[in-house]
């Protein structure tokens, strides 16, 4: 396969894991800007691991996950009480303060004479492991597909559980679901976690693609973009941010022609998506429609 | 101790810029519950249509400034029809995102014109700064100080003392009960916007008068600093935005000189993150929570 | 059943419950009226656990509610038809059903499922709709639908707030007769009505609320009685 394709859908995959953690995140009626922390924690931790330490690749994917999970515990459990706009700018304030800290976090140590390690602002240089195993770009993106199918099937399963109709019942009106009985905080907060570990494992991938990773890249941009997915690609199921991301990508890449005009094309073209449909392309009516010609159609003997 | 003075003095100042803008931030958000994410890039292209004029022309400082302010409310008044007023009321996550999917675009605009990385704009003034005893004071900081207190004043006065004033807080209540009273709100949004972006313009002129230049990255710092200052003041609290940005600007300047200026922006955030978990209503917290209950008892 | 006293719950600076006495007697049907604005949706909300009042105590079968989260209460056997939020509009009926079922839900899939073909039988319309969204029902489809969702909880005391509101007189009737079959199965209810004229008719207690005081206490007989009630609610005032 041509690598630049090869590339540009890697990327797809690994920013898809980001798109998926803000809309779980939707879900249960919570806008969060700063899903881009847990990436930038998980890809540290992991590189963290598998350059400094040594550890094999898949323990140090287990470790960013689990790294990002927990700091998504940490962060919703006091910010989760807070309504609506306050939890938003609650997670841009904390996304930020992550990337700040890693301008100045500086680790390093000592491998076959070099220093290998995070180093504020220089970034985090030499993340090998992939390359030193020759895994090759293919492999990779064929991983990279593998997990993000694995996350996809769990979201297959969670719309159909118990679990994926709490949180919808949450994200449509909290208080109603406290009436049935229902501790809506404790499942936000449960969400929160599924969203950091899911955003974990796309920065265990990104950061061990590239190699190299710095804190500018972690920023509020990241992070909106991570929302502007599903909304364009539709709230109503997990296909939704990853057409939203194949819309993004896909657009950016392939309307190089205009590259000077990009975004006063896209962004326009952006905003009348959502006068249009505020909720995405497959919303959650547009689903429903779906689902019942689908039942409609296997009713029908097809 | 002196320092400490000395840092707080310049941190007001510094301020009262961020009270500026979260002047405007926090009228938006008042009447329309929902972040403007565009905010920083509109007034940003205000000052750039100055900017031009003062390169192209060398327009005087009066017809730069209206230009600023014009630019700033013309862009103010595209981002509202697209991304707000086009948008139904509920769905408030797709008008940010629309909003901020219009800063993309408006920095874009802005880059294609202007691709230096900065533009001389017409200095605030050419004083020295004051000397008070042990105590240096730029006189520019000093004018953005006094600008803002006016501006709050004159805000009052248009909010309190006018019909509009008091349609836009009645908007900022209780939306429906706005409209059975008669209230066109769709007109009440669109001029509380362009409102907003008129004083953001001033703002805006002020801030880069101040520093005698003006770069595309003025439009992301000032969103940012105006929704810190916002948060901590309270929002939609008019004077809980001077009071929100004169406590950002202390506290960054103290920061600056006591842990260095890497440590600045962290700062920032890590106050905004505290205030938000132990007083998230901010400054005028207690002010803010009564409106807030009250809309509650629509339960 | 219930006994509130002494309730005291305030929005911020606004005291809308000033000390609220009254009781609930199992099996009974009992009905709070009041204008608007004197508190009655905060009482309910007070009693299902969503508001936390100031001062006082709610005892629901001789246990303190006071200070319990909603799910706590819920699980207790009190269940709330709350007034203007009656169904999750992007969930189908058969959807909201089971919502109002959750917490039995782990438990016992069976039972559920055989509750939900009772609420069917009860109100055939919702098995009409029961693959439909629920906010594409209509205002009396979607009043039932509320009030079948809390029945799935299997509540030993049934909140109900203003059900007639905002519908036509003949659905209004069906709903005051599923109140009445209620009843006679023994759910004990509480009620929060406007529409005093068909309150009295299913009602053997009422409570008049008035600026968050309880002013009135007495049988339909008293009430039928009461001037200021009559000129209120039962006179020229009538029912909206």
């Amino acid at each position: 396969m041509d690598p630049y394709l090869v590339s540009v859908f890697s990327n797809i995959g690994m920013i898809s894991f980001l798109a998926l953690s803000a809309y779980l995140l939707l879900m249960v009626g919570e806008i969060s800007f700063g899903q881009q922390a847990f990436f930038a924690i998980a890809a540290y931790a992991s590189g963290i691991a598998t350059a400094m330490w040594g550890w094999p690749f898949w323990i140090g994917m287990v470790w960013g996950a689990a790294i990002a999970g927990l700091a998504a515990l940490l962060v919703a459990i006091p910010t989760l009480r807070l309504r609506g706009l306050y939890f938003s700018v609650a997670t841009l304030a904390f996304a930020e303060m992550v990337r700040l800290i890693f301008e100045i976090f500086t680790y390093q140590v000592e491998i076959d004479g070099e220093l290998v390690g995070p180093d504020g602002s220089e970034g985090f240089r030499d993340i090998r492991y992939v390359y030193d195993s020759d895994i090759s770009a293919l492999d990779y993106m064929l991983i990279i597909y593998a997990l993000l199918a694995v996350v996809l099937v769990g979201f297959f399963v969670l719309e159909r559980s118990r679990l994926g109709s709490i949180f919808r019942m949450i994200g449509e009106d909290p208080l109603l679901t406290e009436m049935q009985g229902l501790n809506a905080t404790a499942y936000k907060v449960l969400a929160a976690v599924m969203a950091g570990v899911i955003a974990g494992i796309g920065g265990v991938l990104y950061a061990h693609l590239t190699t190299y990773v710095e804190p500018k890249i972690f920023n509020v941009m990241l992070g909106v973009h991570a929302l502007a997915y599903g909304l364009i690609g539709g709230l109503g199921t997990a296909i939704g941010p990853l057409i939203g991301v194949g819309i993004d990508i896909g657009f950016l890449e392939s309307i190089r022609v205009i590259s000077g005009y990009r975004m006063i094309v896209f962004g326009g073209l952006v905003a009348v998506l959502l006068i249009i449909r505020p909720r995405g392309l497959l919303d959650e009516a547009a689903v429903h429609w779906l689902r019942t010609r689908w039942r409609r159609g296997r009713h029908a003997g097809g | 101790m002196i320092d400490f003075i000395q840092n707080s003095l310049d941190g007001v100042m510094a301020g009262s810029a961020y009270g500026l803008l979260a002047i405007g931030f926090t009228l938006i958000f008042g009447v329309m519950r929902r972040l403007n994410l565009s905010y920083g890039p509109s007034i940003m292209l205000g000052a750039f249509v100055g900017t031009m004029l003062y390169l192209q022309y060398q327009s005087g400082a009066l017809i730069v400034a209206a230009a600023t302010v014009a630019g700033a409310v013309i862009a103010g008044m595209y981002v509202e029809r697209l991304c707000f007023w086009a948008i139904r009321q509920g769905a408030a996550v797709a008008s940010m995102v629309s909003s901020f999917v219009i800063w993309m675009q408006l920095e874009e605009i802005v880059t294609i014109f202007f691709p230096e990385r900065t533009y001389a704009f017409p200095p605030l003034t050419t004083a020295e700064p004051l000397l008070f005893g042990p105590f240096f004071l730029k006189v520019e900081n000093l004018i953005m100080f006094a600008a803002a207190v006016a501006l709050t004043v004159a805000l009052h006065v248009v909010l309190y003392r006018t019909r509009f004033g008091l349609k836009v807080r009645a908007v900022s209540e209780n939306p429906l009960a706005a409209r059975f009273m008669g209230i066109n709100i769709g007109s009440v949004m669109f001029w509380a916007f362009a409102l907003a972006s008129g004083i953001g313009g001033v703002a805006a002129y002020l801030i880069v008068g101040a520093d005698a230049q003006v770069t595309p990255m003025f439009g992301l710092w000032a969103t940012f600093k105006g929704l810190i200052a916002m948060m901590l003041g309270g929002m939609g609290s008019i004077p809980g935005a001077i009071l929100g940005g004169l406590l950002l600007g202390i506290v960054e300047a103290q920061t600056v000189w006591y842990l260095g200026a890497e440590y600045r922006d962290l700062a920032a955030y890590f106050l905004l993150f505290l205030f938000l978990i132990f007083r998230p209503g901010g400054i005028m917290g207690q002010v803010m929570a009564a409106r807030e209950t009250a809309a509650a008892r629509r339960v | 059943m219930l006994e509130v006293s002494d309730i005291f719950t305030a929005y911020g600076k606004i005291e809308a419950l000033r000390g609220v006495d009254l009781t609930v007697d199992e099996g009974a049907i009992t009905c709070l009226l009041g204008p608007n604005g004197a508190g009655k949706t905060t009482l309910m909300l007070t009693i299902a656990g969503i508001l936390k009042p100031r001062q006082g105590s709610v005892r629901f079968r001789d246990k303190e509610m006071v200070g319990l989260s909603p799910t706590r209460i819920v699980a207790g056997g009190i269940a709330l038809v709350p007034e203007n939020r009656l169904v999750f509009a992007h969930m189908t009926t058969r959807e909201n059903l089971i919502a109002g079922a959750y917490l039995r839900l782990s438990k016992s899939k069976g039972a559920v499922e055989a509750d939900i073909q009772r609420m069917f039988q009860r109100f055939p319309r919702l098995e009409e709709r029961s693959e439909q969204l629920a906010g594409t029902l209509s205002g009396g489809e979607q009043q039932m639908l509320a009030v079948a969702r809390a029945l799935m909880a299997q509540p030993k005391l049934l909140l109900m707030d203003e059900p007639s509101l905002g519908l036509a007189p003949l659905i209004v009737e069906e709903i005051f007769n599923i109140i009445r079959e209620l009843h006679a199965d023994g759910t004990t209810i509480f009620l929060v009505e406007q529409n005093a004229h068909m309150a009295l008719k299913v009602a053997q207690h009422f409570y008049l609320l008035d600026q968050g005081r309880v002013t009135f206490s007495g049988t339909p007989g008293q009430v039928a009685e009461d001037e200021v009630i009559q000129r209120a609610y039962l006179g020229s005032g009538g029912s909206d």
